[in-house]
């Protein structure tokens, strides 16, 4: 037993020991002498006798709640061993028959509420309870199980929690405020709802816990486990070296964790060795993984064609084909297209659209987004000399973060080499004087927000302005008939300059959607700056207007318009939405072979989606209203127009997880064969296949889009929906 | 494609070449003193007449092989076809004067009638089969994802009586994951690595999505869950497996409403949910055999109509080239 071994031996007893005084005792019929005030369990165990235990560890306080050291001391009724002071004379009996029962049904009870096996006993087969029970005897519990689950808690990046198999020992809570003093655990509830909880009942991952790990060292069973116990190791391969826990902890990142955590953990964070030209990780792969750099410079850049997809021809002659094209801003420049004049990437450095290249040097983190949130790979690392870095993966990355000193050193990398860049990446903050600059530098707050957690709430007074640094954030506005979402900012992007410019009002809600991070500019400083900088205050003033236009208009359409059905089956201010008259169609797919042969071979659309009654909304771009296309782009190439319409930017480096998300399947991927720079043979181009993501162009250089021309049944129909469904339902023509 | 109003213009066109030829053929067979036949001036006209319209609405197959050339809308296409080709069977008999002729003609004309009279068949079985699958299908899937769906509602079954009975050894690991969401049918497969969905409610509401979704486990015990264990391994997941098999209790909406109406009798109250969507996913199962039969009809009738169509042509060719050279 863990209790009973005394494997933390380096602590003192806690039971208060006065040395000069022993006590004379019998313990199953052994003389022994202890010091006044030592616990029965303590004499037992300093003279080699073991009493089991729950709740009990050496370095805690006891509590006796678990009841299972009782032991038979004479008196009326059993007594916990860890609590019970030694007397004089006393004769204890820890194995009696009554003891034994007594024990026995306890761990009966406690098994009848527990899962068996649990996560530890899966996994290690050292589920403190369930080897007792096991040792017991206990088979079945004859008691009835429980129905309802107290749930699993999967918030915390390092340690999972399973609130069924929690047996209320409070190891863990002892664990966490006496021994490392943190108080972020506790109880709550009473009786059969009882439970742990972190802080006032948040999730642990939204809590203050500092992942130390010291809970879930105390924990008897699997209600405490650590994440890699579900696999979580990163993949050696040649160059790499995992870390011991000694060799963690000689970092200062790693100061004050608890040892058996790390040890825990030692799969999680790597050192590894590359080589000038070795690629670190490539756009657009799926990972799960942060590097942070300790020797050497990296390049990272963008290796996919800056382009979107075009297509052409059909136009000119009756006979000529269409085909997709890849073509940059400089030849086919979109409505609304490239606002940025920099790409956001998943590092501390942004990239130029022009030249998509920058430098990473020793004490540059990367790949955090991937790490945090899974998000796919934002840009290509290539060492440029010999590179010695750290790969780590949340869990340990989520640790490494909580230290205020590694914390500072990322955030001082962020205001020295990024923040400018994000400033100025902003157009209308593009003639910032330098000095200005200087003095946001230092001046702004970095702040975290954990998934859900509201940055700004629609209404309440504007006090601040805010640049996304990491992650993504969602604004939405309250209608009548529901939430409308607007967008999703990403890196780079802004948002609270209405509210300080305008009535000093937030005139929508912005939600962290996942780990974000953004820069906050204080009132005060965003005032001298609109009033030191006319042309910033100009421009800021023009997008104000720009978005209250569009929200007089948005509301003004609500009035109008029974937006619940619309918002109900997603329709919602879509500029063109392909409809499909059921009575008519016969199902023959003429459009869905009309959109693929538009567009070399790849449909934009499926006939299938919602109905309205006999009316399909086929599957194409409908500029949702949640649209989570938008959600995890780790370069933030795909955005809503302000027509509300999907546009996707130069930059999408074809990764692919917008056509996951699109919850239609609208977006799909085009592939195209390119050349590109072999990153491993400088110099050289290699040919490969490129994908770019692309949704439905309404075949915007035709008269009429493909999927429409080729219906022969005059079934496929291109409508505005506010005049069709407002037609439908008996207030107009239908279209 | 419907016959309404929209067909007018050609209807009446239609109408009128009819007329037009028939005033002709009339005055043309009037006169004629050896009565009216192909080789003279008036019928051959009438032959090629015919035999372009054939032409034209054989053209339709190559038209939409070619969808984006932009060679007239497919609309004016598939109209030109119905009328035009309809109009073909009067202008062959004018051209013929009604007789059959030899072997050849004689074969012509009964696969002009059979062409005519399967593409007469066909244009009213897409006048109304798509109305009735409107009307039968409203959870309509695309018709090559029939099978999938199937399979994606036998493990949504599955999972739902697992989840109340507890294990019965359905649930085969290993499967691709799908997603099912009313009529829509997401089928593409959800990468381990893929970032998770998140809906916007729960986000907005700043769930605490581990501790406050505790959903609550409701097992029922084995004499509790004999009666839905039984009911579901000897119908339905059999129906569920192979809903073409006759004689299927579930395969009839009547008969299935009353079979759930029966279990329900004998469920206690907190497994009726899972009742519900058990006969929700048999009622999805029913609608897509509906969709699947109503498909085979829509487009049945072109296995034959087409394969008439070319041998016409082919044939038509030979008699165009036999009776103008010999």
């Amino acid at each position: 037993l863990k209790g009973c071994s005394g494997e933390s031996g380096g602590y003192p007893p806690h039971s208060k020991m006065t040395m000069s005084a022993l006590v004379e005792l019998t313990i199953d019929g052994k003389a022994v002498q202890v010091p006044a005030g030592t616990t029965v369990y303590d004499a037992a165990r300093l003279n080699g006798i073991a009493i089991p235990t729950l709740c009990h560890l050496q370095n805690q306080t006891p509590v006796g709640v678990c009841r299972l050291c009782v032991v038979d001391t004479g008196a009326r009724v059993l007594s916990a061993s860890c609590v019970r002071p030694v007397e004089p004379a006393m004769k204890v009996s820890t194995n009696s028959e009554k003891v034994l029962a007594a024990r026995k049904t306890l761990l009966e009870l406690l098994m009848a509420d527990h899962p068996s096996p649990c996560a530890r006993q899966q996994h290690s087969g050292d589920c403190e309870l369930e080897t007792l029970a096991k040792a017991a005897g206990v088979g079945a519990p004859r008691f009835a199980r429980r129905t309802v689950s107290r749930g699993l808690d999967e918030t915390s990046l390092a340690i999972a929690v399973d609130h069924d198999a929690c047996i209320l020992c409070d190891r863990c809570i002892r664990g966490c405020d006496e021994i490392k003093n943190n108080f972020v655990l506790g109880r709550m509830g009473k009786g059969y709802s009882a439970g742990i909880a972190f802080d006032l009942n948040s999730p642990m991952g939204d809590s203050t816990c500092i992942s130390c790990g010291e809970c879930m060292v105390s924990c008897p069973t699997g209600a405490l486990t650590n994440k890699s116990v579900a696999g979580t190791a990163i993949a050696m391969g040649s160059g790499a070296k995992p870390l011991t826990s000694k060799e963690l902890h000689r970092l200062p990142v790693f100061a004050g964790v608890s040892g058996t955590f790390l040890e825990l953990n030692r799969g999680a964070i790597v050192k590894r060795h590359f080589r000038a030209g070795e690629v670190i990780c490539r756009e657009g792969e799926f990972g799960s993984t942060a590097v942070y750099l300790l020797e050497g410079k990296a390049r990272v850049a963008i290796s996919t064609p800056i382009a979107h997809v075009k297509t052409q021809g059909g136009a000119q002659g009756f006979f000529k084909r269409l085909t997709s094209v890849l073509v940059g801003r400089e030849e086919h420049k979109r409505e609304e297209e490239a606002r940025d004049r920099t790409i956001p990437i998943d590092a501390s450095v942004d990239l130029s659209y022009g030249n998509p290249v920058a430098e990473l040097g020793p004490g540059d983190l990367f790949g955090e987004m991937t790490c945090m949130s899974f998000y796919p790979r934002s840009a290509t690392v290539r060492a440029e000399t010999d590179v010695v870095a750290y790969e780590m993966l949340r869990n340990v990355l989520d640790i490494m973060m909580k230290n205020k000193t590694f914390r500072a050193q990322i955030d001082h990398n962020y205001r020295k080499r990024a923040l400018e860049t994000h400033l100025r990446g902003v157009p209308m903050f593009a003639d910032l004087a330098p000095d200005f600059i200087e003095h946001l530098k230092e001046g702004v707050e970095l702040l975290c927000y954990a998934p859900g957690q509201v940055i700004a709430q629609q209404g309440e007074a504007a006090d601040c302005f805010y640049l996304v640094r990491i992650g993504f954030v969602k604004i939405s506005e309250a209608y009548p008939g529901g939430e409308l979402v607007l967008g999703y900012l990403s890196r780079g992007d802004y948002f609270g300059e209405i509210g300080l410019l305008g009535g000093g009002v937030r005139t929508a809600t912005c939600t962290a959607l996942d780990h974000v991070e953004v820069v906050k500019i204080s009132g005060d400083d965003f005032r001298e700056m609109v009033e030191r900088f006319p042309n910033v205050r100009a421009g800021l003033e023009a997008v104000a207007a720009e978005r209250h236009a569009a929200n007089a208009q948005r509301l003004q359409m609500v009035q109008n318009v029974p937006i619940e059905q619309f918002l109900s089956q997603g329709l919602m201010e879509a500029q063109s939405l392909l409809i499909l008259d059921l009575e008519n169609c016969t199902r023959c797919d003429a459009c869905v072979n009309a959109c693929a042969d538009a567009h070399d071979g790849v449909t934009r659309l499926v006939r299938e989606g919602l109905r309205f009654e006999n009316y399909l909304v086929a599957t194409s771009c409908r500029q949702c209203r949640d649209p989570l296309c938008m959600v995890g782009c780790p370069v933030g190439s795909i955005r809503r127009r302000n027509s509300l319409e999907v546009i996707i930017e130069d930059w999408c480096i074809g990764c692919g997880l917008c056509a996951r998300n699109c919850p239609y399947g609208n977006i799909n991927l085009h592939p195209f064969d390119v050349m590109v720079q072999d990153l491993e043979r400088g110099g050289r181009k290699q040919a490969v296949v490129q994908q770019k993501a692309t949704s439905c162009d309404l075949c915007t250089h035709l008269k009429e889009p493909s999927c429409v021309y080729a219906c022969p049944h005059d079934a496929a129909h291109r409508v505005d929906p506010r005049k069709f469904f407002v037609g439908l339902m008996g207030q107009g023509p239908a279209q | 494609m419907r016959m309404d109003r929209t067909q007018r213009v050609w209807a009446l066109g239609s109408l009128g070449i009819l007329t037009a030829s028939a005033v002709v053929y009339v005055a043309y067979a009037w006169n004629a003193p050896a009565g009216p036949r192909g080789g003279s001036a008036v019928g051959l006209t009438f032959g090629i007449v015919g035999f372009a319209f054939m032409i034209f609405a054989a053209l339709l197959g190559a038209r939409k092989r070619v969808p984006t050339w932009r060679l007239g809308r497919a609309q004016a296409w598939m109209r030109g076809h119905l009328w035009l080709g309809l109009l073909t069977l009067p202008l062959i008999l004018f051209h013929g004067g009604f007789h059959f002729g030899g072997t050849l003609t004689r074969v012509l004309m009964w696969l002009l009638i059979a062409t005519v009279g399967s593409g007469l068949f066909g244009a009213a079985l897409q006048n109304h089969v798509p109305r009735m699958m409107t009307s039968d299908v409203p959870l309509e899937t695309i018709y090559d994802e029939i099978g999938n769906v199937r399979k994606a509602l036998r493990e949504e079954a599955d999972g739902a009586m697992e989840a109340l009975c507890g294990s019965m050894g359905l649930r085969q690991k290993g499967e691709q994951e799908s997603q099912r969401a009313g009529g829509f049918t997401a089928l593409r497969p959800i990468a381990a690595t893929a970032v998770p969905l998140r809906t916007s409610a729960a986000v907005s509401a700043g769930a605490s999505a581990a501790v406050a979704a505790a959903p609550e486990i409701l097992l029922l015990n084995a004499e509790e869950s004999a009666p839905l264990k039984r009911f579901y391994l000897s119908e339905m997941r059999v129906f569920l497996e192979d809903p073409k098999r006759r004689g299927q209790r579930l395969g009839n909406s009547e008969k299935a409403k009353n079979a759930f109406a029966g279990l329900r009798t004998l469920m206690p109250a907190a497994a009726l949910t899972t009742v519900n969507d058990l006969e929700e996913v048999c009622d999805e199962a029913r609608q897509l055999l509906r969709q699947e039969q109503l498909h085979q009809w829509l487009h049945g009738w072109l296995l034959v109509h087409i394969p008439l169509s070319l041998a016409l042509i082919m044939l038509g060719a030979v008699h165009a080239v036999m009776a103008l050279k010999y």
